[in-house]
């Protein structure tokens, strides 16, 4: 048995082709071209034309200008080994079962009896992941997540009853966007539209000349899954697609933090992994001193405050201002904690 | 640059350049010292050919440099997944590939000969038999193909019933949509995605670092040798001064930080006799070795001092073989409880003691309490004391703190200044 992670199998070229040769119409040079620059990389076209052009690749029948396909249209590649352990591992993840009912897990099982899983769970242990994860096996659980997925996939609407980490007991109309989850944490979050509440002249002039974009009229919401009391989808669907990257970005902050990081104690290179996962700029300012943009929103502040915190004096926050304030303050209670301590 | 070519042969050699690209992302191409120029240039066009939407293009004083600037929260996939969708092939690769697979799709069972002849008839292919029946056995041990003997004839076959059932199984589609974000080994299950024709539009994942994706192979090995309970013989770059070295160890367990974004490697090393964890971003080869016979009995010991494991850390600085490190903080009731389950679920088995009103006391025994510090800063702000049996770390907790009063010009009277 052979299982290559890097294998021409899986590799672009092979996708697009795919892709074309599963098509049943008759290409033109030009539709196969548009193909290829829209899934290849930027430089595909270059090695694929001459390859069908001339023939090499004799997987399209020539007849004149035009390309027919010399395979099926049911062509399927089948699992691979590979694709067959990973699945495998998959079944043991305790999530599957939001995906899966128990009878299709054990048709799963059943295809892969004979197969090694690639890992296995106990071969991992995510050290610094909190305590309380969301709880996977609970039925009502999994009948919120399956309703959520549902009502995401169909643009429905859902009446979701929600009780906030205050306490408060929220009721609203949301249109599930995506489902978010969170590595750290171990919970599923709902990126959630809510209808925003637009002022009446600029809701008119909507109505009239349809100028605003769909996405003007939500504001996101994020509702933790295990906090839903209960959930009942709606008749109504969103009448146009609603751009939920647009309406992150606009939530970023127009000055993003602003950090120094003096190369110290590997600061550097930890710096760059830890905040990997946003939105950043780096640039290097002298032999030592580098300084580092993240882009964020107010959802994000206060974790982002807390990593800021951990790596101590390492970084210094240049700016925003509101973000400085908010490390000042902190900096500030502990002083004033520090002094109470001495005087005990 | 004639000699560009856009697909690789082997992936290590690339692997570092994108995670100098994804990771620093301010290297200019002088910085590149251990490169030359051309290679530089024909890595950085490939990356740029490859990832193009996600290169960011800046002037620094030395030269320009590029970047991945990829934004977590806006991805439906990892976008790293791409280098490994850049092997390279031949022509009668990729033609063998599809012809062969179309031609064994409704299920018969054909000899090499058979499919050879009828490549010719039916698809105007012509191939000798030598290179059609190599193909065959290659993805026959792939586990594209089936292989069958029956007497002295060997035939080919394609079990495509586990592919027809995940297209028809919508929740298998979006297990395979989520977990190609969020799981090990994303990149397989995004090959699936691609096979089966179903993108996520479904999910997000938050703190998932797309450039673990780039260590899977290493991975792969490791988890290959932990499965056969063998040893391995690592090498290994540092990430700190790129010096070159090696180690020979029991692989038990991989330790994975979903907060800084290390993964590591947790082996037991014979000749020091202790517990150790290699960085698998620093690990560039794995060489497997002979069966462990106390793979079990390590396996054992590992889990029975999990329990004193902060990190990944079995020994401190202090001489002690534990050390305790004890916090009081202050957390006003009924506001501010949810910095006291911020101990509880943070805390990894330490205790949390309500001492009086608003007053809590977090304890915990571990190896290395030093790598404790990141967490504990994080509660700057409330922290009434800190004290530790390692007193080098109760040092470096109370010294940095003066640094960023000073840094920050924090003044008790609250009056505000610019940082230093």
């Amino acid at each position: 048995m052979i299982m290559e992670l890097f294998s021409e199998i899986y590799s672009c070229y092979y996708q697009v082709l795919r892709h074309l040769l599963r098509s049943q119409d008759t290409l033109t040079i030009q539709d196969i071209r548009s193909r290829i620059c829209g899934e290849g990389f930027e430089e595909s076209l270059l090695s694929i034309i001459p390859k069908l052009e001339s023939g090499t690749w004799n997987l399209f029948e020539k007849e004149g200008k035009l390309y027919h396909s010399r395979l099926s249209a049911s062509f399927t590649a089948p699992v691979s080994d590979l694709e067959k352990a990973y699945l495998k591992a998959l079944l043991s993840d305790p999530r599957m079962g939001l995906f899966l009912d128990q009878e299709q897990l054990d048709a799963l099982g059943q295809m892969l009896a004979s197969v090694t899983p690639l890992w296995r769970q106990e071969q991992f242990c995510d050290f610094d992941r909190f305590a309380d994860g969301d709880p996977y096996e609970d039925e009502n659980y999994r009948s919120h997540f399956r309703t959520l997925l549902k009502a995401q996939k169909q643009n429905r609407y859902v009446d979701i009853d929600y009780s906030s980490p205050k306490g408060n007991r929220v009721h609203h109309h949301y249109v599930p966007a995506r489902l978010e989850y969170s590595a750290k944490n171990d919970k599923f979050r709902l990126l959630a539209l809510k209808p925003a509440h637009l002022p009446h002249t600029l809701k008119r002039r909507r109505e009239r000349m349809n100028t605003l974009p769909a996405d003007a009229c939500f504001k996101l919401e994020l509702l933790n899954v295990s906090r839903i009391q209960s959930i009942q989808p709606l008749e109504k669907t969103l009448s146009s697609p609603v751009d939920i990257d647009a309406i992150i970005q606009r939530s970023y902050y127009k000055e993003p933090l602003r950090l120094r990081i003096v190369n110290r104690r590997n600061a550097l290179e930890r710096a760059m992994l830890h905040f990997a996962n946003y939105e950043k700029n780096t640039v290097k300012i002298d032999e030592d001193t580098y300084e580092c943009l993240i882009y964020y929103n107010q959802a994000m502040e206060t974790e982002l405050l807390i990593e800021v915190m951990s790596f101590g004096p390492m970084l210094t926050v240049l700016g925003n201002d509101r973000f400085l304030s908010l490390l000042k303050a902190r900096l500030h209670s502990q002083m004033l904690l520090d002094s109470t301590d001495k005087t005990k | 640059m004639s000699d560009f070519q856009e697909l690789i042969k082997s992936f290590p050699k690339t692997r570092e350049y994108v995670r100098d690209f994804f990771v620093y992302g301010f290297k200019t191409r002088d910085e590149f010292r251990d490169k030359s120029p051309r290679t530089y240039d024909n890595e950085r066009r490939r990356l740029e050919s490859w990832l193009g939407s996600y290169v960011r293009k800046d002037y620094a004083p030395g030269g320009s440099n590029i970047s991945l600037a990829i934004d977590s929260n806006l991805l439906d996939t990892n976008p790293l997944f791409r280098v490994w969708k850049t092997k390279s092939f031949t022509d009668n690769d990729i033609v063998l590939h599809f012809l062969i697979l179309d031609l064994l799709s409704d299920g018969m069972k054909l000899t090499a000969e058979e499919i050879t002849g009828r490549l010719l008839t039916e698809y105007e292919a012509l191939f000798d038999i030598q290179t059609v029946r190599r193909k065959c056995n290659t993805y026959e041990k792939e586990g594209l193909l089936m292989k069958e003997k029956s007497g002295k004839t060997v035939v080919y076959s394609i079990d495509n019933s586990l592919t027809a059932w995940m297209h028809s199984n919508e929740g298998i589609l979006d297990a395979l949509a989520f977990y190609q974000m969020a799981g090990n080994f994303g990149v397989v299950g995004n090959h699936l995605t691609e096979q089966l024709d179903h993108p996520n539009r479904t999910f997000r994942v938050k703190h998932s670092f797309c450039v673990h994706t780039l260590e899977d192979e290493i991975l792969f090995a490791l988890l290959d040798a932990m499965n056969r309970k063998a040893d391995v013989h690592l090498e290994m770059k540092s990430s700190k001064k790129g010096a070159v070295n090696t180690a020979d160890c029991t692989p038990l367990k991989i330790f994975n930080s979903t907060r800084s974004g290390r993964r590591f490697l947790c082996g037991y090393v014979k000749k020091s006799r202790r517990f150790t964890c290699y960085r698998l971003d620093t690990v560039k080869a794995v060489i497997p070795l002979e069966i462990s016979a106390e793979y079990e009995e390590l396996q054992e010991r590992l889990e029975r001092n999990r329990r004193q494991l902060w990190g990944v850390s079995f020994q401190g600085g202090s001489g002690h073989h534990l050390d305790k490190l004890t916090m009081t903080i202050q957390a006003l009731e009924p506001s501010e409880q949810y910095i006291v389950e911020r101990l509880k679920r943070e805390g990894r088995g330490g205790t949390v003691t309500r001492l009086e009103q608003n007053i809590y006391q977090y304890e915990i025994e571990v190896f290395d309490c030093n790598e404790m510090l990141p967490w504990i800063r994080t509660f700057t702000g409330r922290i009434l004391s800190l004290k530790c049996t390692a007193k080098s770390v109760e040092r470096c907790f109370y010294q940095d703190l003066q640094t960023m009063y000073q840094m920050y010009q924090t003044k008790k009277d609250g009056s505000e200044s610019s940082p230093k």
